[in-house]
């Protein structure tokens, strides 16, 4: 008859590995009875024995916190495995061990495969495996799943303690009270006939195992013994303390033996993420570091992004777009096609993609900062801020996932618990400056601020948040009240940024950006082009067609703000559709009223820098796009708040726009 | 250990699992098996920073835009409290 061996240990300590080096090809997958965890099985051979292997699901622990510690114990305990392998990853030994010794506590039959030696000696990682052993009073067997390593003689233990009496297992001490809990209510499951060892029954009830609880529940209640029933009544009190002091002395224990048997170095590297923090994340130093950190992103964007790729992309796309038109006229295409891919391909989407290099920097930057684990600390020095003006913290997650895009920044609030905190999160996420909106702060920049680039962008985006926190403040005093829930943050440690990493990061935000170009901004500027030149007989992207009666009707709004022209208008319409859409309508009505002027040049003409910074600040506030507007919608559960995040952002939007024009002119700014 | 970690990060301005393992004199390893073991037993609750199982990542048309990785955050429960308030009483 064939032995059985279970094999047993946390995620990722090669558990898997070593079930393969075992059974190679001879093993088989199949499901546990009556769950979906995956069961799987081999044969081995070690000497003339034949041996079956059940590799266990990964658990941490042999509570019932999850089908999967379920399975694995129910097995250990009722499945009759002959001797149980315990994988323990040497790399990380404290956090494996704590399973070792719920192991000993089931009184099994137990080797422990110290696996992974290599990879720990590599991290100048030791483990003394004798004094280990001597310590828990059971095999520890250095191996190596992945190499083969150790794998003989790890069999010879596992079969010699299978031939050997079940002895010289450590037994916990849990505290005097505790172990005397454990005697009397061992002492009343014996009666019980039940299929798991009394003693440790005992300990699992004390525990808190509710899975258990109700086993002895319903077999007790079936023989009429009320003796449990009276001892819980009376235990009730304690229970809580119980549970925890339980698993605290199961990590008193493995504290103890780790500090006698493993040595590793001290991590430098911590210390140093503690000390680098201290200052990062200074009360009154963490939010001017972060702005100067910022500050330089923005300004090493157009430093590298505009001086060095940009004029490569504006050449790039004007050569793409003689080619498009020369190819049109080959092949006599009709007059409105070549017009539609000069003024609506090339003239709208190839405004916005000259933009791109400026985009892979920015996100390049960002990218660093991410991977180095700094933004991690911008979130906690913005959290610090939003706390000490009396707003929920953990807002400032999805604020942060809001200046890629509002879509998952409005859903990213679902991490807040309290229905007052999320739609406060909801309200003023849209003031997050997206990712879609940087191709119109270019634009503006390019024409009236080159020299100040990075000074423009970052005041734009610190103006987003700074009204952010405002609304916060008036929605949280006003609309929602209520008292805010108090969270701590992680801090991961430090880390070299990679340039796999840094290069992924951007290569996501940029093809995300580029794929929007070829679908959502093509399919608005293709519609809005038909506008353009409708009805036929006037003159194309003039005030007579459609599009610019459109402008013209709402042009009068904006004159407040100093740009009451109807391209303006059109364009800031267009963006309600798609923020990138902007630059791409604007490409495409000054391309057809100056023909073959770049954007920024016509720019240049229309705007003056004061109306410039009028008409960022509008860009930057106003209403949503309509995919967050959807998502709004959802989240909120209603369409009247997504009408009035559209309304209401407007309205700030315009009322600042006005104030910056008309104090600006009072200021003697043209 | 689990009630004095439980009160280090309670006092915490921000979770350092190193600056924690340091005060507790255990290593990094334990520490984070004692948070998921505060966890496990109601004491402690782990909020991702996005929760869209309706819609993994690989299916959503603005994961390109999203966080690659989410930030941490870590809320001390009404069970957690409790705790505390005794265990603080205690000493």
């Amino acid at each position: 008859m064939p032995i059985t061996i279970a094999l047993m240990g946390n995620p990722n300590s090669g558990k898997t590995t070593l079930f393969n080096a075992l059974t190679g090809a001879n093993q088989h997958v199949g499901n546990w009875p009556g769950v979906t965890v995956e069961r799987k099985e081999g044969q081995t051979r070690h000497g003339n024995q034949v041996y079956t292997v059940v590799d266990l699901p990964g658990t941490y622990s042999l509570g019932a916190f999850s089908e999967d510690e379920v399975v694995a114990r129910e097995f250990i305990l009722t499945g009759n495995p002959d001797v149980v392998i315990n994988v323990v990853d040497a790399t990380n030994i404290e956090r494996n061990l704590y399973l070792t010794t719920q192991l000993l506590e089931m009184g099994a039959k137990v080797v422990v495969a110290l696996n992974m030696v290599d990879e720990a000696e590599a991290r100048q990682i030791s483990v003394d495996e004798k004094a280990l052993s001597r310590r828990l009073g059971i095999p520890v067997i250095p191996t190596v799943a992945s190499k083969r390593k150790g794998i003989d003689e790890l069999m010879e233990a596992a079969t010699a303690t299978i031939r050997a009496p079940l002895n010289g297992h450590v037994r916990l001490s849990y505290g005097e009270s505790i172990d005397g809990k454990i005697a009397e209510l061992e002492d009343l499951l014996k009666n019980g006939d039940l299929a798991y060892p009394p003693g440790w029954l005992a300990l699992k009830l004390l525990e808190g195992d509710e899975y258990l609880r109700k086993v002895v529940d319903v077999s007790l209640k079936l023989q009429g013994s009320d003796e449990f029933t009276r001892f819980w009544d009376e235990m009730a009190v304690q229970a809580e303390d119980f549970q925890l002091e339980i698993v605290d002395s199961r990590y008193k224990f493995v504290g103890d033996v780790t500090k006698d048997v493993v040595r590793r170095p001290e991590v430098a590297v911590q210390t140093t993420t503690d000390k680098v923090d201290r200052v990062l994340t200074h009360k009154y130093w963490g939010m001017p570091i972060f702005a100067v950190i910022m500050f330089i992103v923005f300004q090493l964007t157009f430093a590298i992004g505009q001086d060095l790729l940009g004029r490569w992309m504006a050449t790039g796309v004007e050569y793409a777009g003689g080619l498009l038109e020369s190819l049109l006229v080959t092949v006599n295409a009709p007059q409105w096609l070549i017009d539609f891919a000069e003024n609506g391909v090339v003239g709208g989407v190839g405004a916005v993609i000259e933009f791109v290099p400026l985009i892979v920097i920015l996100y390049m930057l960002m990218g660093f900062l991410e991977d180095s684990g700094y933004m991690a600390r911008a979130a906690y020095v913005m959290d610090n801020t939003m706390r000490a003006v009396g707003l929920q913290g953990k807002t400032f997650i999805s604020m942060i996932v809001g200046f890629g895009c509002n879509v998952p920044g409005v859903m990213a609030t679902r991490t807040l618990e309290s229905k007052k905190d999320r739609m406060i999160a909801i309200l003023i996420n849209p003031f997050m400056s997206c990712g879609a909106k940087i191709p119109i702060y270019l634009v503006f920049i390019a024409a009236f601020f080159p020299s100040y680039g990075g000074l423009v962008l970052f005041s734009v985006y610190a103006l987003g948040i700074l009204v952010a926190f405002l609304m916060g403040k008036i929605f949280s005093k006003t609309l929602f009240k209520g008292e805010t829930s108090h969270f701590i943050m992680e801090l991961p440690p430090y880390r070299k940024p990679t340039l796999g990493n840094v290069l992924r990061n951007m290569w996501d935000n940029v093809s995300g950006f580029l794929t929007r170009a070829g679908t959502t901004i093509f399919a608005v500027v293709s519609l809005l082009w038909v506008l353009a030149v409708l009805p036929v007989g006037v003159e194309p992207y003039g005030a007579e067609s459609i599009l610019g009666r459109i402008g013209l009707l709402i042009a009068p709004i904006f004159e407040p703000a100093g740009f009451g022209n109807w391209q303006a208008a059109v364009g800031l319409f267009s963006g309600i559709a798609a923020k990138e859409a902007v630059v791409a309508i604007l490409g495409m009505v000054y391309a057809g009223v100056e023909e073959g002027m770049e954007l920024v040049m016509a720019i240049r003409e229309v705007f003056t820098p004061l109306t410039a910074i009028s008409f960022m600040v509008m860009t930057l506030l106003y209403t949503p796009c309509a995919a967050t507007l959807g998502t709004i919608k959802k989240e909120t559960g209603s369409a009247k708040w997504a009408l009035f995040s559209a309304t209401y952002t407007f309205a700030i939007a315009w009322v600042l726009a006005v104030l910056v024009f008309q104090v600006g002119r009072l200021l003697g700014f043209s | 250990m689990l009630k004095q970690l439980l009160l280090e990060i309670y006092k915490a301005d921000y979770v350092s699992k190193s600056n924690l393992a340091v005060k507790l004199d255990s290593p990094v390893p334990l520490v984070e098996e004692g948070f998921a073991e505060l966890v496990r037993l109601g004491y402690l609750l782990e909020d991702a920073s996005l929760n869209c199982q309706d819609r993994p990542c690989g299916r959503c048309p603005y994961a390109s835009m999203c966080q690659k990785e989410p930030l941490k955050t870590w809320t001390i429960t009404e069970k957690g409290r409790a705790l505390l308030e005794d265990y603080q009483a205690a000493v």
